[in-house]
C-alpha cells in the first residue's frame, strides 16, 4: 500500500524526483530515436552544437586577437602560422572567422527568441479568440509580409541606427507574420477538439486554456519553425553586415568581413572571400538539416507547410 | 470571375496603403531625429540651432506627422518620387534608368529557376528515396544555405582567376546594346536563379508526390499508361499550380536578394541604388525604393492569384 491509496499523498520530494527521472528519460530515448531514425539529422545537429561551442570558446581557439593588426603580415595567403591567411590590415581570419559566429548566432539566436516566439503567441492570442482581433492581427500581418524580408530588415536597421540591438530588432520583426500564420493555423484546429471543449466546461480561463491545454501542442511546430528560422536570420544578418547595415565594424562578423573584402583592392583575395562565405553556408546548412530531422520526427505532416 | 478579380484588386489596394503606413512609421517615425539619420551623430551635434530648423523647415520634416504622410502619399500619386538628398538625378529617373536592369535579372532569374527546379523534381519524384532523389535533394538543400552574395563573388573571382573575364560595369539597356547588356545581367540572374531553382524542386516535388496519391492519377495509370506519362501529363499540370504560386513570392525574394548580388557583382541596377540609399543614410530615397519594391511585390502576388484563378476554377467559384 503506498500513500496515495491510503488517501495521503507522496512528499514533495519523491514525486519531483520520479519526475525528474522520467523526463531525463524520455528525453533520452527521444535523442536515441533521433539518431536512429534521421543519423544525417543527427549529425547535423552536431555540427551546428559544434558551432555553438566554437562561438562560446572563441577567445580560447582562436589563434590571434580578432582585432588586431600584424603590418608584417597584410594580404598573407593562407600558410602554416594563419591558416586561413590575413585580410589588407594584417588580421588574422581564422580568428575574425572564429568570432564572427558569436555575432552570427547572437543575433539568430535574439531574433528567433525575440520575432517567431512574439509571432507564435500572437498567432495563438488571434486564433484562439478569433472574431475581431484576429481579422485585425490578420490584415497587420499580411501588410508585414508584403516586403521581402531583407528590404524590411534593412530599412528598419538603418533607421535605428546601427548595432547589435537593432539588428536583433530588425530580423526579429521580419519574423513575426511566420510565427503568427503557422501557429494561427494549429490553433485553429485545435480550439474544436474535445478536450479543450472539457476545459472550457469545467470553467478555465481563456488564459488557463492557451497556456495549459492548447500551447503545449504548438511546441511542435514552433521548434520546427525555430531551427529553420535561425537559418534565415543568419543569412539576412550576413546580407546587412554586406551592406553596411549590419553590426559597425570593426567588430568580426561574417558579413562585414565579405563587405571588406570588396575594399580589399580592384580584385578581393580569394581567402578573404572563401571562409566567411563557408561559414556563412555550413552554419546554415546545419540549422536547415536539424530543423528538417525534427521536422520528420515530431511531426511528419508538416512536411513542405513550414 | 470578374467579381473574383475586384475582389483581390481591392484588397491589393488595402494591402498598398497598409505597406505605405508601415514604410512611413519605418523610416519617418522611428528614426529619433531624421537629422541624426542624414548627417550622422557627429555632423549633427556640428549644426547650430537655426541650421537644424532650416533643414528640418526644408524637409518638410515640421509638419504634423499626419500632414507629412498626405504629403508624401500626394507626390507619389503624382509620381514625384523626390531627389536624392546627396545627388542631383531624381529618384523617378534613377528607377526609370536602373529599373530595367532589376527587372531582367529578377525575371531572368525566375524563368532559370523553372529550368532548373522543375527536371530535378520530376527525376526526385519518378522515384522516390531512390539514390537520384536523395542526391539532387541534398544539392537542392546545399543550394538553400548558400547566400546568393557570396555565390556571386566567388563566380566574379572565378571568372577572373581562370579566364580574365570582368563583366563591363557601365550600364547598357536591352535594346542598345543586347550583348554587353547580357553580360551585365548573365551573372546575378545565375546566381539568384540557383537559389530559387532549389526552392522551386523541393516545392515541385512534393506537390508531385501529392498529386500522384489523387484517383484520377491511379485511373490513368490503371487503363495502363506507364508511370512517366502519367507523371508528366496528368500529374504535372495540376501540381505546378503551387509551384506558381511561390514564383510569385520567389520573385520578390529575387527582388530583395539582388540588393547584395548586385553589390557583390557591381552591377548598375536598381538593387545597387537601394545599397547607395541606404550606405548613405538617405531616409528619402530609402523611403521611397521601399515603397517600391512593397508594392511591386504585392502587384505580383496579385498577379499570380489571378494566373491561379484563371488556371483553377476550384479557387474562381469560392
Amino acid at each position: 500500500m503506498t500513500a496515495a491509496d491510503q488517501g495521503g499523498t507522496y512528499p514533495p520530494s519523491q514525486v519531483l524526483s520520479t519526475l525528474r527521472y522520467s523526463r531525463a528519460r524520455r528525453l533520452a530515448r527521444g535523442l536515441r530515436l533521433f539518431i536512429r531514425r534521421s543519423p544525417l539529422s543527427a549529425f547535423w545537429g552536431c555540427v551546428a552544437a559544434a558551432i555553438f561551442l566554437a562561438a562560446v570558446s572563441a577567445p580560447l581557439l582562436a589563434p590571434y586577437e580578432p582585432l588586431k593588426s600584424d603590418f608584417r603580415a597584410m594580404s598573407k595567403p593562407p600558410d602554416e602560422r594563419h591558416y586561413f591567411g590575413t585580410d589588407q590590415i594584417g588580421r588574422d581570419v581564422l580568428s575574425r572567422v572564429l568570432y564572427g559566429s558569436r555575432a552570427s548566432l547572437t543575433v539568430a539566436v535574439g531574433a528567433v527568441l525575440f520575432g517567431t516566439t512574439l509571432g507564435a503567441l500572437w498567432g495563438l492570442a488571434s486564433g484562439y479568440f478569433g472574431g475581431r482581433i484576429d481579422i485585425v492581427s490578420q490584415r497587420i500581418i499580411e501588410f508585414l509580409q508584403s516586403f521581402p524580408d531583407l528590404i524590411l530588415a534593412m530599412a528598419i536597421a538603418m533607421a535605428l541606427g546601427a548595432g547589435i540591438g537593432t539588428v536583433i530588432v530588425a530580423i526579429a520583426i521580419t519574423r513575426i507574420p511566420f510565427g503568427g500564420r503557422v501557429i494561427r493555423a494549429v490553433v485553429l484546429s485545435l480550439k474544436e477538439i474535445s478536450y479543450v471543449e472539457a476545459a472550457r466546461g469545467l470553467g478555465a480561463s481563456h488564459l488557463r486554456i492557451m497556456l495549459r491545454h492548447i500551447l503545449p501542442q504548438c511546441m511542435a511546430p514552433y521548434l520546427i519553425l525555430a531551427t529553420t528560422h535561425l537559418g534565415v536570420a543568419i543569412i539576412i544578418e550576413a546580407a546587412l553586415g554586406f551592406l553596411g547595415v549590419g553590426i559597425p565594424p570593426p567588430t568580426p562578423t561574417w558579413g562585414n568581413m565579405l563587405a571588406d573584402s570588396l575594399n580589399a583592392g580592384l580584385v578581393p583575395p580569394w581567402w578573404l572571400v572563401l571562409f566567411p562565405g563557408l561559414a556563412i553556408t555550413i552554419t546554415v546548412l546545419a540549422f536547415n538539416l536539424l530543423g528538417d530531422g525534427i521536422r520528420d520526427i515530431l511531426d511528419p505532416r508538416l512536411r513542405g507547410a513550414v | 470571375m470578374y467579381s473574383y478579380i475586384v475582389r483581390r484588386l481591392a484588397f491589393g489596394a488595402l494591402t498598398v496603403a497598409g505597406v505605405s503606413v508601415i514604410v512611413f512609421t519605418v523610416l519617418r517615425i522611428l528614426p529619433g531625429d531624421p537629422l541624426v539619420a542624414i548627417f550622422g551623430a557627429e555632423g549633427f551635434t556640428k549644426l547650430s540651432e537655426a541650421e537644424r530648423a532650416h533643414y528640418m523647415a526644408e524637409l518638410g520634416l515640421s509638419d504634423p506627422l499626419i500632414m507629412q504622410y498626405l504629403h508624401w502619399i500626394e507626390d507619389i500619386a503624382r509620381g514625384n518620387f523626390g531627389r536624392s538628398f546627396f545627388r542631383a538625378e531624381s529618384v523617378a529617373e534613377m528607377i526609370s534608368r536602373r529599373g530595367p536592369l532589376t527587372a531582367e535579372i529578377g525575371i531572368m532569374a525566375v524563368i532559370l529557376s523553372w529550368i532548373v527546379g522543375i527536371p530535378v523534381a520530376i527525376i526526385s519524384a519518378l522515384r522516390p528515396n531512390s539514390l537520384g532523389d536523395h542526391i539532387s535533394r541534398f544539392i537542392s538543400i546545399i543550394f538553400l544555405a548558400i547566400p546568393g552574395f557570396w555565390s556571386g563573388m566567388l563566380l566574379v573571382l572565378a571568372a577572373l582567376f581562370w579566364f580574365g573575364y570582368r563583366a563591363p560595369l557601365g550600364g547598357a539597356s536591352l535594346l542598345a546594346d543586347p550583348w554587353t547588356n547580357l553580360q551585365i545581367v548573365i551573372g546575378p540572374a545565375v546566381v539568384l536563379g540557383l537559389g530559387q531553382g532549389a526552392y522551386i524542386a523541393r516545392m515541385a516535388r512534393s506537390s508531385l508526390l501529392e498529386v500522384i496519391r489523387e484517383d484520377y492519377v491511379r485511373t490513368a495509370r490503371a487503363k495502363g499508361l506507364s508511370r512517366r506519362p502519367v507523371l508528366i501529363v496528368h500529374a504535372l499540370p495540376n501540381a505546378l499550380l503551387p509551384v506558381i504560386t511561390l514564383s510569385g513570392i520567389l520573385l520578390g525574394f529575387v527582388l530583395a536578394g539582388s540588393i547584395p548580388v548586385e553589390r557583390a557583382f557591381g552591377t548598375p541596377g536598381l538593387g545597387y541604388a537601394m545599397f547607395t540609399a541606404v550606405s548613405e543614410r538617405d531616409i528619402f530615397v530609402m523611403q521611397n525604393l521601399v515603397f517600391l519594391y512593397a508594392v511591386v511585390f504585392v502587384m505580383l502576388n496579385i498577379l499570380v492569384d489571378l494566373t491561379i484563378a484563371w488556371l483553377d476554377p476550384r479557387i474562381r467559384y469560392q
